[in-house]
Formats: C-alpha cells, structure tokens, sequence
C-alpha cells in the first residue's frame, strides 16, 4: 500500500508469524496476566430479570476424566449407560429440562443440557432423585470424591458443578468489561477505559477460563419452558 | 434417615413458633470490640443479667419475659467475631456471598436493587448482627436496646409494629399459614391439616423432606447444629398504588364481555355489604391475586365470597386440578401445597417459616400517602438456597412450576414492570380474563442473610479467641 | 427550546458542509429505490392489529442506503446500510395511507439521547483527515494486546470518521457497544444479503389490547454475506447487483429471483431498555415471525421513488405505538426537516398535530 514502509509491512504480518505468536503466549500473555489478575468468571448462565433467559438455559459441564485411557473413557460410558433408568426418572420429575446427553470430548466426560430456571434447583432436584448417578460419575473424574456422597454435600457439590459448567462469554461483547470490574470488585473510574482493549480483556479471560461457551447460544423458538412445549403439544406436563 | 436427639430449649425462640407481640426492634449491629461482644454473646446465652439480655429459646409453655430478643449473624459478622478460616470456608455459598450479591434471583433490581438501599444496608460490610427485640411496650425495646448499646455499635434501628386483626399494608390478614413441625407441638397449629415438615426444613443437622439429602451443617458441628437461615428483609409497599391499581382493574373489567363471569349482577353484597360493583370487582382483584379475600378466607375454598355460609377453614386446603384459587395467585405460588406443579420433587420441599410485621405509618385508603411504609420480614429455613431464593427466583418470579403463569410474575409481590406484568383471573367458567400493566407494589429497601445459631453455638462464638 | 428548533440542530450536526447540501439526504446520502410487496404471516394478526399485519398483499416501496453522508459513492467501504420501508394501505379517501419502517445494519443506534447524539456528531466529524498510526505505535498496541485502532485506508480515502468515534466511545460507556460493532461492521456482499435492525421499541397492539413493547427486524432470506478481506473494493456494485439477482442473472439460475426478507419482531421483558434504542435486547428474547418482504424490482424512476421518498418513523398506523425513546422522538422532527430541507415528497404525516 503506498505511503508503507517495509516497517510497517513487517508490523502488520507480525500477528501471522509463528515466532511472534510463541513470543505472545509465552510472554507477553503471561506478563498482562501478571499486570492485570483475571478471576475466573463463574460457569453458566447469570442471574437476571427476564423470562426468555430464565428458560431455555445452557448447561455445559465439563469433567476431566481420572483416568485418561480408552479404559477410563469405557467406565465413562459405563456408568452413564448402567443408570438410563435413574437418569429418565430425573428427567421425568425434575420436569424443567428440555435436553441433556453426555459425551466424551478429549480426556473429559461433559454433560451439556438445557433447563429451564435456577441451576441451583436444577442441580439440586437432581441429586434428590437421581444421586446415585453422580456419585458413580464423581468416582471417575478428577476431584469428584471431595464431594461425594453428593446428597449429604449438596451445596458442595453444586458449587463444584458450577465450577466446572462453562464460562459463558456474554452475548454483547462489551458486557465483558462489566462482568470482570465486578469479579476484580473494582469499579471502572473512567468510563469505559479503551474500548480497543476489548481484545486484551478476552484474551486474559480466555486465559483464566481455558473452556468457555460463546454466548448463551441460540434458540429457535426462545421463552417458552419444557412444560409449556408440552402442554402445548398436548403430550402432557 | 437418622433420627437426631433434639433438644428444644437450644433453639432460638423465633424460629419454631412466632411470638405475636405488638411491636418488634430489629437493631443492625457492627462488632467494633471483639472481646466485648463476645462477652455479650456468652452473657445473653447462658440466660442474661441485669446488663444483657437474655436470648428467648424455645421452651414449652415459657414464661412470658417482657421482651423477646434474638440474634441473626451474617457471614461477616461471623467473621468479625473471629470465627475461624475453616469454619468460615463449611458455609453455603449464598449465605457466604449475601443478601446484596444475590440481587437478581431475589428480583431486588431496579428500584428494589441494592444501590438504592438506605443505610444501614447500603453498606453491607458493616452489618454484622441483626438482633430482634419483640415486646409489647416501646419501653421494654428501649431497655434492651440500652442493654445491646455497650457492646456494639448500632449502625440501624428499625422499628414495626403488628397492624389491628393480623392485618398488613395492602389490608390483607397476613401470618395464616406456617409449615408444621414433626415433634414440635405448636398450640396455635393445632387445627391445622397440612402434612407435617421433617425438622431439617428449618433447623441444620436433621432430616429433610429430599429424601437422602441433607443440607451441609457448618463446622464445628456444636456451631452448626440446629442452627437455621433468616433472609431478613425491609420490604416497601406501594398501598396507595395498589389500591389505585385496583380501581383501574375494577373499572376496566367493567366493561370486559366476561365480567358476568367473574361477578354476576346482583351478587355485589356477597363480596362486601354496601359495596358498588367497580367495590366488588377491586375486592375480588385483590382476592385473586392473593388468593386469599383481604379478610384471610382462602380463595381455594370460597371463590365467590369472602363471608361463606357455612365458613370454612383458613389453613385446610389443597389445589386439586380445577382449583378456584388462580394459579398465579401470590400464596399459591409461595406455597403450591400439594397441587401439580412442573418439579414434582419439589412438592413441599421450598416451605419456609414466616415472620413479619409492618413499618411506617398507618394507611388510609380514603386518604392515600406515598409515605414509606412496608413489612419487616424474617424468611427462615435450613437452605436459603434451596427454600428462600427457589421460592423467590422460580416461583413468586417466573412462575416455572405451571406452565400457564410461566412468564408472569407474582402479582402482589414480584419484579413486575406495567409493559409486561400480567395475571390471569379466574372465571366461574374456568376461563380467565388476563390483567395487564400493573407495576410493582413491593420493592427491598434492605436486608441480610443471617445465621441463626443455637445457644451452644452461641456459646461457642462467645469462646473464640484471636 | 422547541422539539423542532432540536431537530433542526441535530440535523445541522451531521451537516458536512454548513447549512448541509440542501438537496441531498444529510447521512444515508446514496440509496436504491425497490419495490415490491409484504405479506404477513398466520401468527402475526395475533400480536398486532396493524393493517399490514393482516394477511393480504401490501404493496411496498423501499430504499436501501449506505450509512455515509458523503455524495461520492463507496460501496464496498465498510459502513452501516439502512433499510427503509414504506407499507402501502389502502388509502382511505384522498388521504394516502402508510406505514415506514426505518432499519439499519447496525443492531443499535450510538446514542440513547438528544444531547448524547449532538455530542457523539461532534465526534466524528467525516472531513476528519484520514490518520495512520505508526508502525512503532502498532508495535507497541500488539505487545499491549489491543486491536489495531484504525483499518487500512481504502486507496483514495482522505476522510474518517473511525477515529474520532473510538475516541467517543472511550469517554462513553453507552456507545461502547453500537461503536465496537460499527467498527467492525464491512460491507455487504448485496444489499439482500445483509440484516436490518429497527433498534426502536414500539408498542404492538393485539386484538385483545394487549400492548407489547417489541423491536423489528428483516432477516434476508438468501443469508447474510460481507465482502471478504482479499476481495478486491469496488465502489459502485449494490444497485447492479440489486437489478441482475432481481433479473436472474446473478448466475444462481436463470429465472427471477425476487430478494426476500423474513420480518421478525422481537417481544421485550421485564428490566429491558424500551427507550434507550443504544442497547441492544440480548438475543434469547421470543421472536415472532410477522412476515415476508418480497422485492421485484428496482424503481425506474430512483428520484421519484427513492431520492425525494421522505420516510418517517413516525409514520404509524393504529396496532403500532411509538416507545417514549427520545431520539425516536427526535427522528420525528428531524426527517421532517431534512424532508423540507431538501423539497421531499410524501409529506409530514402529522401536520395539523
């Protein structure tokens, strides 16, 4: 482009060049870690007023497996697959999920489900009807005996699987800015600071919270809840 | 389920059973001197002197002391008192976090939202302890306060009072309905039929109505152990909104093609002697969207009138399929008893024990004020999490648990806006005519998560030393 | 002072020139005219009584616009686009009848406010030279981990607006949003393969009465598409592309291919901004499908049915309601003026109010 220096040609393809992106992972990274401390950001959806995000809530939790070997990924699929009956019973008298399946990604053994309401009752309502499941699935992944028999460490447990359901990055990307002054417990003096810092502000959260969920995800008919679906349909609630 | 020996003189009084006093003093402390509030503490648990008073514990047939008082904690009052890292870490994490953090799930934002708590709440660091004083004379709250004086400073005093007829703002007979508990004999409930709550709905260390489950008992067991929750919270209520409310409802639906529906011609007088017919269709609002009449007559039980011949029972209900109590309506989604709602599960298991008395002055609806005025409510149970803000969150708010008020907050009490309020009143035909563009009548003006220890544990506090 | 007198200084604010080039639009400068027709669908006539929300085939006239207020035409610059529709109902003696709805690329407007809007006008000047930043000075942004501050000038642009509206947007956290997503915006593929956001709440009338505060938007049936990095940047592509999809000759087949839009309408709750169009309602909201926009043809005449076309939020019909938004309220007077202004036909739907 005219008017460029070969300078400014090199500064531009820096980003691109493998030397410079070891150069920002190993250093400049760490060294912004290091300026600016970013607490991880909770997992799952936040608490707000509104209807449509009270219903129709993403779940993604992810559990490293204990044992990262086809064998420990066998007991996984085992101990999901010999409580089907427990797990339907849940899904049955819990009564606010609309979807939920387990998989295996890598060495974690993730369960990613939609509900409808507060995650703490969700969890809770669970446990209450299907304990039994989890404690087999607590055997398996990396910390799960702290919480275990999960009925008698309830609040534990849910604190546990909060921990390890997803961040979920904000749907206006700028609402980042707000979640991490309240995590910090600062108050941003200057309003907003550099908005271009946006991309730092990721990259440090991203950097705290390696898993995350874009978003809040999509929905093709959002605000209504599994029993309004089905009275609807007429199958029943 | 283990069954745990319990001794009901360790337990605070105000939990099991209400007092019913005239007036009520919650004071907002802060522990400025460690030593001379535990001092405090260990003197007003084992019985009180002529300097402190004593806390009330729950005795059968006790004597009546001239003032009641008990204590609530938060998390930093505990932590003020010098309570270790490893009892600290054994709390639940909303009772850790408090009241403010959890602002949204209980609907405390916009006007309600904690920025625009007064003080003592504005700051939430410095409330510590919120100690209760229940008596029938302002002289006797005034000793104990002078009596609490020395050992902390008082960072608030908020005084209420019972209205005539177990009435509150919005002119509702109030304190009907409390869980009942296995064990505990409570002469006022005697008449009541409801299934009875395990212990462990309300005190820690028992059994709980999850079957297995049980909610975590801080540690030491002896500070932990029937121990219970109080969601303390000032909450101002807009009588003169509501009432006006009412008048714009009533007008409205005059004009409604179903109004025969929900009151035929002529049948005005069963609603209120004298009254005209808007009269009528504002009482018969205010019913639905309780589900009681003002008078205290369940909805459940008499649809169409507040005064039935023959009269039925206040507490003696359920909602079978086909209710006449709307299912949107305010003590029905508080409590929905034994009816179908979307979590079978949790049937019965969100009960919470009530305490409440009014603040400010009186209303008159012939002469309407906006002057601050509202309810000083303890909301007390073995989960704050499970039992208080499920209640909050996914049932007065939200309305999960049937899919058709799914959507629509509690009428009397929810985070209601006029652009998206609704509420749906029950037709004798069983349809329903939908209300629309009500604000919110209650909003927070303050409050705390506080931790009801028993008088071991208050001991216990009392005893720890750094 | 007046609502008139503000909208007179608020349209003089995005004069580029003093007194503003009295016959062209003042921002939103270059646009097609299209015609075609709306359709709405089942569900509609149950959230809003509106006569076009009805079922029945409204003729339409519509105008499609590059953000800019520049009369030199740039097409493939990134910039915001607009969409403005006008339903045609029946007229109802000689009065003509209609309703316009005003959309843009942008899913949020920069300012909640009068005073905000003067100020963010203030800002981003568009005869704002053209900066660069240094080599040593995007070195030293790459090492803080912040975005590149302004994107490469396009060959011949000497003029922007980009720096000075970062630098508003750094002062003002409620810009923060519509300015990162202005920043980033690029330029559309077409003008069918772009949305529109009416970033306005108004209230929808159902037959019950039930008033709902909603937002609109068209949704384009053939997707959304930017032109990518490596295209080459062409100035004057939208109106040809417009006129071969609609012909067929796009090279997708060979028959017509009218440009359609789905029109989805956005319900709010309780706690979200019903006046402040600078927020964006998060995207779990219930949407309804209130029906399809089909566009046949590009008009012959563009001055008739597209240059002298004044629209006008404001331009409502019974089942629609204005929200209290007070550059809603601004638009009112100010499209009236710039309408004036510039000798615009299809006059002020509110004289004699």
């Amino acid at each position: 482009m005219a008017g460029e220096s070969g300078f400014d040609t090199f500064v531009d393809d820096l980003p691109r060049k493998w030397w410079f992106k070891l150069l920002a992972n190993w250093i400049v990274i760490p060294f912004w870690a290091w300026l600016r401390p970013t607490p991880p950001l909770p997992g799952g959806p936040r608490p707000t007023p509104q209807p449509s995000e009270n219903v129709q809530r993403m779940m993604n939790l992810v559990m490293p497996l204990k044992d990262k070997s086809p064998l420990g990924r066998a007991y996984a699929a085992m101990a999901v697959a010999q409580n089907v009956n427990e797990i339907f019973a849940g899904l049955d008298n819990v009564g606010t999920v609309h979807f939920a399946r387990f998989v295996v990604i890598g060495d974690n053994l993730c369960m990613i489900s939609v509900y409808d309401g507060d995650f703490t009752n969700y969890i809770r309502d669970f446990i209450a009807t299907v304990g039994s499941v989890f404690d087999a699935i607590m055997d398996l992944v990396e910390g799960g005996e702290a919480v275990k028999p999960c009925e008698t460490k309830i609040d534990a447990f849910i604190d546990w699987i909060h921990a390890h359901d997803l961040f979920q990055a904000p749907d206006l990307p700028t609402d980042l800015f707000r979640l991490q002054d309240a995590a910090r417990g600062v108050e941003r003096k200057r309003e907003p600071g550099l908005l271009r810092s946006l991309s730092r502000e990721y990259i440090l959260q991203l950097n705290a919270n390696p898993n995350f969920s874009l978003g809040g995800g999509y929905r093709a008919y959002p605000g209504f809840s599994v029993a309004q679906v089905r009275q609807k349909l007429g199958v029943g609630w | 389920m283990v069954s745990v020996a319990f001794d009901r003189l360790e337990i605070q009084g105000n939990i099991l059973r209400g007092y019913r006093r005239n007036l009520v003093r919650h004071l907002v402390l802060e522990v400025r001197n460690r030593d001379a509030a535990r001092r405090f503490l260990g003197v007003a648990a084992a019985g009180g002197s002529d300097d402190v008073p004593r806390i009330t514990n729950e005795a059968p047939g006790r004597a009546r002391p001239d003032a009641f008082f008990n204590i609530g904690l938060t998390f930093a009052g505990l932590r003020a008192l010098g309570a270790p890292q490893d009892t600290l870490a054994s709390f639940p994490t909303e009772f850790v976090e408090g009241m403010t953090r959890r602002a949204l799930k209980l609907g405390d934002f916009g006007p309600g939202a904690p920025e625009h708590w007064p003080q003592p709440f504005d700051n939430p660091a410095r409330v510590h302890i919120v100690a209760s004083i229940y008596a029938d004379f302002k002289a006797s709250l005034d000793k104990a306060q002078a009596q609490v004086a020395p050992a902390f400073t008082i960072v608030g005093v908020l005084d209420g009072r019972s209205l005539p007829n177990q009435k509150v703002f919005f002119d509702y007979k109030d304190n009907i309905s409390q869980p009942r508990f296995q064990g505990i004999d409570d002469p006022e409930q005697r008449r009541v039929d409801e299934p009875k709550d395990p212990l462990g709905t309300v005190l820690l260390g028992h059994p709980t109505r999850f079957e297995g489950l049980e909610f975590g008992v801080p540690v030491p067991r002896e500070l932990g152990f029937n121990g219970s929750y109080n969601a303390f919270r000032v909450l101002r209520q807009d009588a003169a909104g509501f009432e006006r409310y009412l008048t714009t409802a009533a007008e409205r639906l005059l004009s409604h093609p179903d109004v025969g529906q929900l009151l035929p011609k002529g049948e005005e007088g069963w609603i209120g002697a004298g009254l005209d017919r808007v009269g009528a269709l504002r009482e018969i609002v205010a019913a639905q969207m309780c589900g009681r009449w003002r008078n205290g007559v369940p909805l459940a039980l008499s649809p169409d009138s507040p005064l039935p011949e023959p009269g039925v029972s206040e507490t003696n209900f359920d909602y079978p399929r086909g209710s006449t109590c709307p299912a949107g309506s305010h003590i029905r989604r508080a409590n929905p008893r034994g009816g179908q709602i979307v979590q079978r599960i949790a049937n019965r298991t969100r009960r919470l024990v009530r305490r409440g008395m009014s603040y400010g002055p009186d209303f008159d609806p012939k002469l309407p004020d906006d002057a601050e005025r509202g309810l000083l409510g303890n909301f007390i149970g073995a989960s704050l999490g499970a039992q208080f803000e499920a209640v909050m969150y996914d049932w007065i708010n939200l309305g999960l648990q049937d899919p058709d008020i799914t959507g629509s907050n509690d009428p009397l009490l929810g985070a209601n806006e006029p652009e998206t309020s609704w509420f749906d009143l029950r037709l004798r035909n069983g349809g329903h005519i939908r209300l629309r563009g009500f604000p919110r009548f209650v909003w927070a003006r303050g409050g705390a998560y506080t931790f009801l220890p028993s008088l071991p544990a208050i001991t216990y506090l009392s005893k720890l030393t750094g | 002072m007046t609502e008139e007198e503000m909208a007179k200084k608020a349209v003089e604010a995005l004069d580029i020139v003093p007194g503003g080039d009295t016959r062209r639009r003042p921002v939103h400068t270059n646009g097609v005219g299209v015609e075609g027709h709306f359709v709405a669908s089942e569900a509609a006539r149950d959230y809003c009584v509106a006569e076009h929300f009805q079922g029945g085939k409204i003729k339409v006239t519509a105008r499609f616009s590059n953000g800019s207020g520049k009369t030199a035409l740039h097409d493939g610059w990134s910039d915001v686009r607009g969409l403005a529709v006008r339903f045609h109902l029946e007229q109802d003696k000689q009065e003509e009848r209609a309703v316009d709805l005003l959309a843009m690329t942008l899913t949020e407007f920069f300012t909640p406010t009068y005073e905000t809007f003067l100020k963010f006008a203030s800002y981003t000047n568009p005869e704002a030279p053209v900066t660069r930043q240094s080599a040593w000075r995007k070195l030293l942004e790459l090492l803080e981990l912040i975005q590149p501050a302004l994107p490469a000038p396009y060959p011949g642009q000497t003029t922007s607006s980009v720096a000075g509206a970062l630098r508003y947007a750094d002062e003002h956290a409620r810009s923060e949003l519509s300015i990162f997503h202005a920043a980033a915006i690029g330029a559309p593929k077409s003008y069918a393969r772009a949305a529109y956001h009416a970033v306005h709440t108004f209230f929808a009338v159902a037959p019950d009465g039930t008033r709902r505060a909603v937002r609109f938007n068209w949704v384009p049936v053939s997707g959304v598409l930017n032109t990518g990095p490596e295209d080459p940047v062409v100035d004057d592509y939208l109106k040809s592309d417009l006129q071969l999809r609609i012909k067929g000759k796009l090279g997708i087949g060979t028959d017509p291919e009218p440009v359609r839009f789905i029109l989805m309408m956005t319900i709010g709750e309780t706690g979200d901004d019903f006046d402040d169009p600078s927020r964006s309602w998060p995207p779990h909201r219930t949407r309804i499908v209130m029906g399809t926009l089909t566009i046949d043809a590009v008009a012959s005449d563009q001055d008739a049915d597209g240059e002298r076309l004044s629209f006008n939020p404001w331009r409502l019909v019974e089942g629609l309601e204005p929200s209290n938004d007070p550059i809603l309220s601004l638009r009112r007077n100010a499209y009236e003026f710039s309408r004036k202004r510039r000798g615009g036909v299809a006059g002020c739907p509110f004289s004699g109010v």
